[in-house]
């Protein structure tokens, strides 16, 4: 997790810009919580193309937020950001990012609303500023961070209550979004039981309509729009890319990445935003830029970031950076920067590839050949699987209906399988 | 300004309409905390322990809250900071916190009693915690983070060197009137030592030169044990074996001898 704190920062010696765009007025207007919120929301769109971009989604999970956030102890409403992966945290600040996969398994309005009050319940326990500032990183740290997430869930309880929503939404929503236990949450079982306790079966609003309606074509699992084998080429038709994947070569992909294996060689490649991309290429070592069909090339070493930081504010920049995808020091990186112009949008990004390769598996002018436009075809076959609602013509629970969806296994991980929806209601399936 | 009346329309016009549906009723069991009150400070001073409100009354916990809420008191400034915890049964139970700051003191002066050689800013950031805003200057003073961090800029003294090297307890003043702290650490450097004789056995001749060159250090250097690592490191990957580092102090003549032994082909 992106544990960053700010608390306290001087604002002084704010940096003039922070990833290709001015520093947000609040890192000079002495308020660094907003001013670490938007550098963390600049890092998402501008760091990792990260940010899920839908604007009436987004207004729609502020618009819960914003309710929660009245019957809370803040003075303004946490600013959601939607990212196009899973998790959900309240970084710093007064925001919290909502990963789009985890909107993506709750069966109602409640449900997300009761996702979004455990991490302003965080943001009013300052939780963030104590996993900083707290305690040692022990076992007593560890004591500590447990602490906030049980305290977060229970305070989650009294915000759906003051807001109307059904507290018994609370345990639903744990049930949808937690895998496996690990040292910093108390365990899944334990957490669902103490909820499932503190809301003692209590109803208010659902809202399951009003989340389905909201999701109906949203992007579902990973967006393989950031990078999917079709055929044999990757294709990120984010960036209208391709690289060809020669068929003596082992090819794999990794989170969004590709990783191509020749020998000890080892080849990786991956898409991120546009002022990232610039950035990165603005301090390769030995580095040589051209302009060519596919965009601005420019190819060097990535070197060590070395800047030592001095105000509390540039430390906390280098901490962000940190955190962003980059080549291993000493590595051969190349860096293709590139807007995507199509009908509906105006896509810029860039992609990344390094090369770990000391016995010349990889020589510069082939990995090169291996990259082109990405053509009509694979730009289709790149995209992503949608949510669409499809309506139950007998009632019966999800684990029945599911099986009239195109892809019945998909369906069934985008609700709770025991859920009974009566003749009529709309439930979740996908487009393939 | 009519552009501006237009597109604040529209924003607003995109909001999704507001539903109305009102608050549950209030949930007063015993067993759970149904009010937070703060007196002696905003209630953001004391956060981890105001969102307890609504949550189980679990005792245990709120003493472990408390001690969190006070230790974020002192990292931003509040050394005196106590908070008193009352509860009492009401709708559920009801938590009366009581906080007394005490008074704010900030680092005005930070410094190191030493002459020795080691360079300035590593100290300096070595002690800084919480991205400068703890144990550095214009930042607040924390006792505990501050022997933390000591124990480990020990452990560089040795590593560079000083192998005798001692951290004496800081020396704090503080000046009521003025909110300020001035903290001084005592360092006690002893004698810094050097490479002395550097050795390789076990493998063949070529096999032990290649180690040594490897290594990538002489003798007369300044001992610097990530230098050292760094250098058994290349040996190792040079040679593809194992190799053994060996080192022994001559505090006589000041000097500390490396010795790589060259084990088997991995």
């Amino acid at each position: 997790m992106r544990a960053l704190v700010v608390v306290g920062l001087a604002a002084c010696g704010a940096p003039a810009s922070y990833l290709g765009a001015e520093t947000p007025s609040a890192c000079t207007s002495s308020d660094p919580e907003r001013c670490a919120s938007a550098l963390a929301e600049r890092d998402l769109i501008a760091g990792e193309l990260d940010a899920y971009d839908d604007a009436s989604l987004r207004s729609y999970v502020q618009s819960i937020s914003d309710r929660l956030a009245r019957t809370s102890r803040l003075a303004r409403p946490p600013h959601v950001v939607i990212s196009n992966h899973d998790g959900t945290y309240a970084p710093f600040g007064n925001a919290i990012v909502i990963g789009r996969v985890t909107i993506e398994k709750l069966g109602s309005e409640a449900e997300l609303a009761a996702v979004i009050a455990h991490e302003m319940a965080h943001i009013e326990g300052h939780h963030a500023t104590v996993s900083l500032f707290g305690p040692n990183a022990d076992k007593q740290w560890l004591a500590t961070r447990r602490d906030a997430e049980g305290i977060a869930d229970e305070r989650a309880i009294a915000l759906l209550e003051l807001s109307g929503y059904s507290p018994s939404a609370m345990p639903r929503a744990l049930q949808a979004e937690l895998d496996a236990d690990d040292d910093e949450h108390p365990p899944r079982a334990d957490r669902i039981a103490r909820v499932a306790a503190l809301a003692s079966n209590r109803s208010g609003f659902e809202g399951r309509e009003e989340l389905l309606h909201q999701v109906d074509h949203m992007v579902v699992g990973r967006d393989t729009r950031l990078g999917i084998a079709v055929g044999k080429a990757w294709v990120i038709a984010n960036l209208g890319l391709a690289i060809e994947l020669p068929y003596e070569d082992d090819a794999r992909s990794r989170g969004d990445g590709l990783v191509l294996r020749h020998g000890d060689a080892e080849l990786t490649a991956y898409a991120i935003g546009a002022p990232w991309a610039r950035e990165l290429a603005s301090q390769l070592e030995r580095r040589e830029t051209s302009e060519g069909p596919l965009g601005r090339v420019t190819v060097g070493i990535a070197r060590e970031r070395t800047r030592r930081a001095s105000e509390p504010l540039e430390r906390l920049e280098d901490a962000v950076r940190a955190t962003l995808p980059q080549p291993v020091p000493g590595e051969s990186v190349v860096i293709i920067e590139r807007c995507l112009e199509t009908v509906d949008s105006n896509q810029c990004g860039g992609l990344v590839i390094e090369l770990d390769d000391r016995d010349g598996a990889y020589p510069k002018k082939r990995w090169l050949g291996m990259l082109r436009d990405a053509t009509p075809r694979e730009l289709r076959l790149a995209q992503p699987a949608r949510i669409v609602l499809a309506t139950a013509t007998r009632g019966g629970r999800i684990e029945r209906l599911a099986a009239a969806c195109p892809n019945p296994a998909v369906a069934l991980t985008l609700d709770d399988p025991a859920r009974q929806v009566a003749p009529g209601e709309p439930f979740k399936c996908t487009d393939r | 300004m009519q552009r501006l009346i237009v597109s604040a329309i529209v924003i607003i016009g995109c909001r999704p309409a507001e539903v109305s549906y009102p608050a549950l009723a209030r949930d007063c069991s015993p067993t759970r905390i149904g009010k937070v009150t703060v007196l002696g400070a905003p209630v953001a001073d004391v956060a981890p322990l105001a969102v307890l409100e609504g949550t189980f009354d679990d005792q245990e916990r709120t003493a472990r809250v408390t001690e969190v809420a006070t230790e974020l008191l002192q990292v931003r400034g509040y050394p005196r900071a106590h908070i008193d915890v009352k509860r009492h049964e009401a709708c559920g139970i009801e938590l009366a916190v009581n906080v007394d700051r005490g008074p704010r003191f900030r680092i005005t002066q930070l410094g190191f009693q030493t002459d020795d050689r080691f360079p300035e800013d590593e100290r300096v950031a070595a002690v800084a915690d919480a991205l400068g805003t703890v144990n550095a200057v214009g930042g607040a003073y924390v006792e505990d983070r501050m022997d933390r961090a000591l124990t480990a800029l020990t452990r560089r003294y040795h590593e560079s060197g000083w192998i005798d090297a001692k951290i004496g307890r800081p020396v704090t003043t503080y000046d009521e009137n003025r909110g300020s702290v001035a903290v001084v650490v005592p360092i006690e450097p002893g004698p810094r030592y050097r490479i002395g004789a550097i050795h390789a056995h076990g493998g063949g001749v070529a096999s032990r030169s290649i180690a040594i060159n490897a290594l990538g250090i002489r003798g007369g250097d300044w001992y610097d044990a990530s230098q050292v690592k760094t250098g058994i490191d290349r040996a190792r990957r040079r040679l593809d074996r194992r190799i053994e580092l060996r080192i022994d102090v001559a505090p006589d003549h000041k000097t500390i001898d490396i010795e790589a032994r060259l084990g088997e082909i991995q």
